[in-house]
């Protein structure tokens, strides 16, 4: 009688909170607990032989996987559907995490804006992580014959820092602001599909204790590539690795479906194509090849996850497999992946120059045709890993074609920024500072990549640390600068709060200087021969190592202090206004911190967003105009007619 | 701002002459950069990168080192052109402040002829790549034709090469003694993981598959001592993975094959 | 003045973060124990009058005998080289190594490693009587040194190690009797080396290159001439 009542009255005032709201710490518990379960039953039942090692340990990683799912809550929503009673309006707003204030960062919460942030603690977390292991490296190559660590221990290190600045890259730009920037950028509520979005994000935390778990059970001998036969024989760490990248390929899966269908289907009415924002093409054309890609690296684990717990002979020359088999699949998700992590950052710096220029976008059509052309020639280049494999000679030719074909589009995205920046009045602030360092970085990357792209050179230089050099100048030099400026774009809209300018500008350019001492002294010892991933060098490569190392600490520095600016400023930089910057595109118009629900009325848009200088009256032909979207914040509107006035 | 107004109906009939745009743009500082990047610029990819190579020891590793000249070479112009603008653009353009600037810039929205000029001049670039690309490796008929060459077995083992010599009584060694001048073709193979055959200052690279062989094939043309590493990371002493390989007159590569160890089968 | 102190703080604790994890990762794996070669004498060589240094060495079928410990450590079933992996030996001098073997075996995956290589007259002694091979498909480990040769003198020695046989008598320490090898190599100038052992025994693994083979204090160690 007396529960009635109550529950009675509870109806009456507001829904009752009926969804459990699980948290990160319900997750861990759940997760070992589960973890320890299929360690004690698998290494009662599985333990013998030549592979119950592995069987263990894949076993209790799964486990503590699976355990770690259910325990955040990440199953709540398929769990009452099979009960039969699914999640009731109340209770989806309970999962986005309303009025729950900072305790919905730590939980399986829907909000993009959510996500969104939580992606970017996640990735800048895992550089944290990945930067350090790089000062290890540096730290053993400073000298030849140096054995500060074990090659055993560095080939570990080396392998781990691989796969930490990998995931951490490929997530950088389209898990923070492809999840809380993109859904407002194109007037939307919130993305396509809010439960498997946090459920992406959850996976990848599921998936880094895992990865961190391989420096217990004997490390990695391989290197990130994980080329078989090696890694048959490697310890049970690369149990622990292969079930991560199964994790990542299915989150990054999850993810990509999920925020190509929300700018596939939700963009505001009237936002077309062409008046669709730069940045939304580049991260969906990247997290759609990442669709298309990584079941290639995870269909390469699960065949070496059965070569090794069950004893199958996929990558076993000797027993009727090949070498190149897994050399083939892991390069058709390796070369799309490079461009899975460069489009983003490359199209956020294309998004913010002519925000910072005060121009229009030079040629619309020529971004959105090099992003094109990028990807589609990308999964037609993987064999220039594998020139000298001596798989198809043969073939050499024609990738030596496809791949150097990729410049002409790489270098109309090159022709869109220069054209932007022409006669612009570009306003010196911390974002526009990722276009330049953009433009000096990847010129270099590009020309030294095209050198390994012609066979004969490549013959000199495949395997030495000039690759080495090349790759970190795209994937460092080009990518992660684009983030560090996408992300001090985007950081008031993000935080509420200003990004602390004078130190991000001091950490932003000693990054950039550490970086270029770093890989242009790698440049010279791999012009010289010195073969990448070893632990020890001979003395003729002392010199240009040492200068590698000692870029390597300042790059650590910059990073460091970088780092600080935007903690620091997140918690005490100034309160930022709603468009700090005079941005035109929609996430600027809505007010910050970003309500629940984004829009109060959505946005109706009738031309694209980068009319700088188009705006005044007394233009002859009327450039087409968008009518400002009914939003709260007035801050937008001035500066939309700002220029001509 | 009111220079945006005065001039954006640049084509209006009846106006003052008014300029083309282009030349409105600071063509001539921009130039200037552009020529003092290229000054700087041409010299480092004459010399630095080949030098950095060190001296080859076949023509096919001169042939690697003309070709990186080269492509640096035509890289400079580009390279300069693109930091030209960016340098330009920092100091020329620059706006300061902590309020966004007027949007009094010309909203140029593209330029046909710019970007067909571009896209045609890096097909052009590319297409010389390709071309240097596919001559350079065009096996050199003059090495075919210099009679049977001196096969060598190389195996690839964690972690550590073994040579053997079928055409001279199965003689075994570990390191390689080659004949000066003489072709050579190596049958590359692993026992275990792959490793990759590495003769540096000869440009020579192929992977060791296990279960494969594979082929590549040299003339030594410099007596002295060169470096083989392994080039694909193979395990616990990758590093380690190295030996010498010896280019010596053919009298004493004779004498020395005599004295190496016969295989044991 | 705020955001130096916060700067250089963040600065600190990232060189702290570095050089702990540095030091936890560089006592990852167990420090192997030193063995230095004894010095006695000099000898007789084709290059002349050098010192005379001595190694002994032993290979056990498992790895309580070595510096894993009575316990074994963490892998007790893996063969294992003894009484330590790092090895260090004179310069410009003849070093005899004695290696007592006392593990089975089976074939060489690569013959070329069936053969003495690199020791002076390119013999070794076994169980007294000089060989320059042994029976390629009776082999218990080998003892192979190699290097970065570049910038350091080369250095290739590589002595196959028979296999003891699989009714060979029980010694009272439980092992079979053992084959003992002898042979002696001339070391260059100062250089750092590694060692290794290049027959399969790490069984149950790819290649049977895993396990004891790819691991530093079992069948892997280094070598410093100095
Ligand atoms: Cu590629
Ligand atoms: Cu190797
Ligand atoms: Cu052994």
């Amino acid at each position: 009688m007396v529960d009635t009542a109550v529950a009675e009255t509870a109806i009456g005032r507001e829904p009752r909170r009926r969804v459990p709201r699980l948290n990160v710490l319900t997750g861990v518990v759940c997760g070992l607990i589960l973890a320890g379960a299929g360690w004690g039953v698998s290494s009662w039942l599985l333990s013998a032989g030549d592979y119950g090692a592995d069987r263990v340990v894949s076993i209790t990683m799964v486990c503590w996987a699976v355990g770690f799912l259910v325990g955040v809550g990440a199953l709540a929503g398929p769990i009452r559907w099979l009960l039969g009673r699914d999640l009731s309006v109340a209770d989806e707003h309970v999962l986005a995490g309303k009025d729950q204030g900072v305790g919905r960062y730590f939980r399986f919460t829907t909000d993009h804006k959510v996500v969104g942030v939580q992606y970017l603690v996640l990735s800048m977390t895992l550089f944290g992580v990945g930067g350090l292991l790089a000062m290890l490296i540096r730290t053993q190559l400073i000298r030849p014959g140096a054995r500060f660590v074990s090659p055993q221990t560095y080939n570990t290190i080396v392998g781990m820092h691989g796969i930490i600045m990998i995931i951490g890259t490929i997530i950088m730009v389209s898990g923070p602001f492809g999840n809380f920037i993109l859904p407002i950028m194109i007037g939307a509520r919130d993305m396509a599909f809010p439960r498997l979005n946090a459920l992406s994000f959850w996976l990848i935390c599921a998936a880094v204790p895992v990865l961190l778990a391989t420096f217990f059970f004997g490390g990695i001998p391989t290197g990130w590539s994980v080329y078989a036969p090696l890694s048959d024989q490697a310890p049970a760490g690369m149990d622990c690795f292969l079930i991560t990248i199964i994790i990542f390929a299915i989150s990054s899966g999850i993810a990509g479906v999920n925020i190509t269908t929300t700018a596939v289907k939700m963009r505001a009415r009237g936002m077309t194509w062409t008046r669709t924002p730069i940045f939304v093409f580049g991260t969906v054309s990247s997290v759609a090849l990442g669709v298309i890609a990584f079941p290639m690296f995870m269909a390469a684990m699960v065949l070496e996850g059965l070569n090794r717990t069950t004893g199958t002979v996929f990558y076993d020359a000797a027993h009727g497999g090949s070498a190149w088999l897994y050399a083939h699949l892991f390069w058709l998700m390796g070369h799309p992946e490079v461009y899975v992590i460069l489009l983003p950052a490359f199209a956020a710096v294309l998004e913010l120059t002519p925000v910072f220029a005060r121009k229009p976008l030079f040629s619309f059509l020529g971004a959105v045709t090099g992003i094109a052309g990028i990807i589609g020639l990308s999964m037609f280049v993987w064999a220039h890993h594998m020139f000298i494999s001596g798989w198809a000679p043969a073939l050499d030719g024609p990738f030596m074609l496809t791949t150097e074909l990729i410049s002409i589009p790489t270098g109309l995205l090159i022709l869109v920024l220069l054209g932007t920046l022409w006669r612009g009045t570009v306003w010196m602030r911390l974002p526009v500072m990722a276009t330049f360092a953009m433009l000096w970085n990847f010129i270099i990357g590009g020309i030294t990549g095209i050198y390994l792209s012609d066979v004969p050179v490549d013959q000199a230089m495949h395997g030495s640390m000039f690759v080495t050099a090349h790759f970190h100048f795209t994937l460092m030099g080009g990518a992660l600068t684009g983030f560090a400026g996408a992300l001090a774009y985007w950081f008031p809209k993000m935080t509420g709060r200003m990004l602390d300018e004078r130190l991000g500008m001091i950490g932003f350019w000693i990054i950039q200087i550490g970086f270029n001492v770093t890989f242009l002294g790698m440049f010279a010892v791999g012009l010289a021969g010195q073969p990448r991933r070893v632990a020890d060098y001979p003395s003729l490569f002392a010199t240009g190592n040492l200068v590698s190392s000692i870029g390597a600490y300042i790059i650590g520095s910059g990073a460091l202090i970088y780092l600080y600016a935007v903690v620091h400023s997140w918690r005490h930089g100034r309160r930022a206004p709603g468009n700090p910057w005079g941005a035109k595109t929609l996430e600027w118009q809505v007010p910050t911190p970003v309500p629940l629900e984004n829009f109060t009325v959505l946005p109706v848009v009738t031309s694209d967003f980068y009319g700088y200088g188009e705006g005044g009256s007394a233009a002859p032909t009327p450039a087409p105009r968008r009518i400002a979207a009914p939003v709260p914040s007035g801050a937008a509107a001035t500066t939309q007619e700002g220029g001509t006035a | 701002m009111t220079d945006t107004l005065t001039t954006a109906p640049a084509d209006a009939p009846g106006g003052p002459p008014t300029v083309p745009a282009w030349k409105r743009a600071p063509i001539a500082p921009i130039l200037g950069i552009f020529v003092v990047l290229c000054a700087l610029l041409t010299p480092f990819a004459l010399f630095v990168p080949a030098h950095l190579m060190g001296d080859a020891a076949s023509a096919h590793m001169r042939g690697i080192e003309s070709t990186v000249t080269a492509f640096s070479l035509a890289s400079v112009p580009v390279a300069a052109l693109v930091w030209a603008v960016t340098i330009y653009s920092i100091i020329g353009w620059r706006h300061r402040g902590s309020e966004p600037p007027a949007e009094e810039a010309p909203p140029l929205r593209g330029n046909t002829v710019v970007q067909v000029v571009w896209l045609v001049l890096s097909s052009v670039l590319c297409l010389f790549l390709l071309i240097w690309g596919l001559a350079v490796l065009r096996p050199t008929p003059s090495a075919a034709s210099a009679g049977q060459p001196l096969m060598v077995e190389v195996t690839g083992q964690q972690w550590t090469w073994s040579f053997g010599y079928p055409d001279n009584g199965n003689a075994t060694a570990d390191r390689l003694v080659l004949p000066v001048n003489q072709p050579v073709q190596f049958r590359v193979t692993s026992k275990d993981v792959i490793h990759s055959f590495w003769i540096v200052q000869m440009g020579v690279k192929v992977d060791a598959n296990p279960g494969e062989t594979t082929l590549a094939s040299v003339t030594p043309d410099r007596i002295g001592t060169f470096d083989i590493r392994c080039a694909e990371l193979c395990g616990l002493y990758h590093a380690y993975m190295q030996t010498t390989v010896q280019v010596v007159s053919a009298d004493q590569f004779a004498s020395w094959v005599q004295a190496q160890p016969r295989a044991t089968s | 003045m705020r955001a130096f102190v916060g700067v250089a703080g963040t600065l600190l604790g990232g060189a702290v973060a570095v050089a702990l994890a540095g030091t936890v990762l560089a006592h990852a794996t167990t420090a192997p124990h030193q063995l230095r070669a004894q010095v006695s004498g000099t000898a007789s060589t084709p290059q002349g009058e050098l010192p005379h240094a001595f190694l002994e060495l032993d290979t056990w079928p498992d790895s309580m005998a070595g510096e894993h410990g009575p316990s074994g450590g963490s892998h007790p079933d893996w063969v294992s080289y003894g009484p330590a992996s790092s090895l260090s030996v004179p310069a410009h001098s003849l070093v005899t190594v004695t290696i007592r073997q006392y593990d089975t075996g089976g074939e060489l995956n690569n013959d070329f490693f069936g053969t003495v290589r690199g020791t002076v007259d390119g013999t070794a002694t076994v169980d007294g009587r000089a060989v320059t091979q042994v029976d390629p498909t009776e082999v218990g480990h080998t003892f192979t040194i190699h290097a970065i040769p570049s910038s350091q003198d080369p250095l290739f020695v590589s002595v196959p190690l028979p296999a003891v046989a699989d009714d060979a008598p029980v010694l009272d320490n439980g092992y079979p009797a053992p084959h003992v090898i002898t042979f002696s190599f001339i070391t260059g100038g100062p250089g750092s080396y590694v060692w290794q052992c290049e027959y399969p025994c790490g069984d149950g693994t790819y290649a049977n290159f895993g396990g004891p083979m790819s691991a530093q204090g079992y069948m892997e160690g280094t070598l410093t001439v100095g």
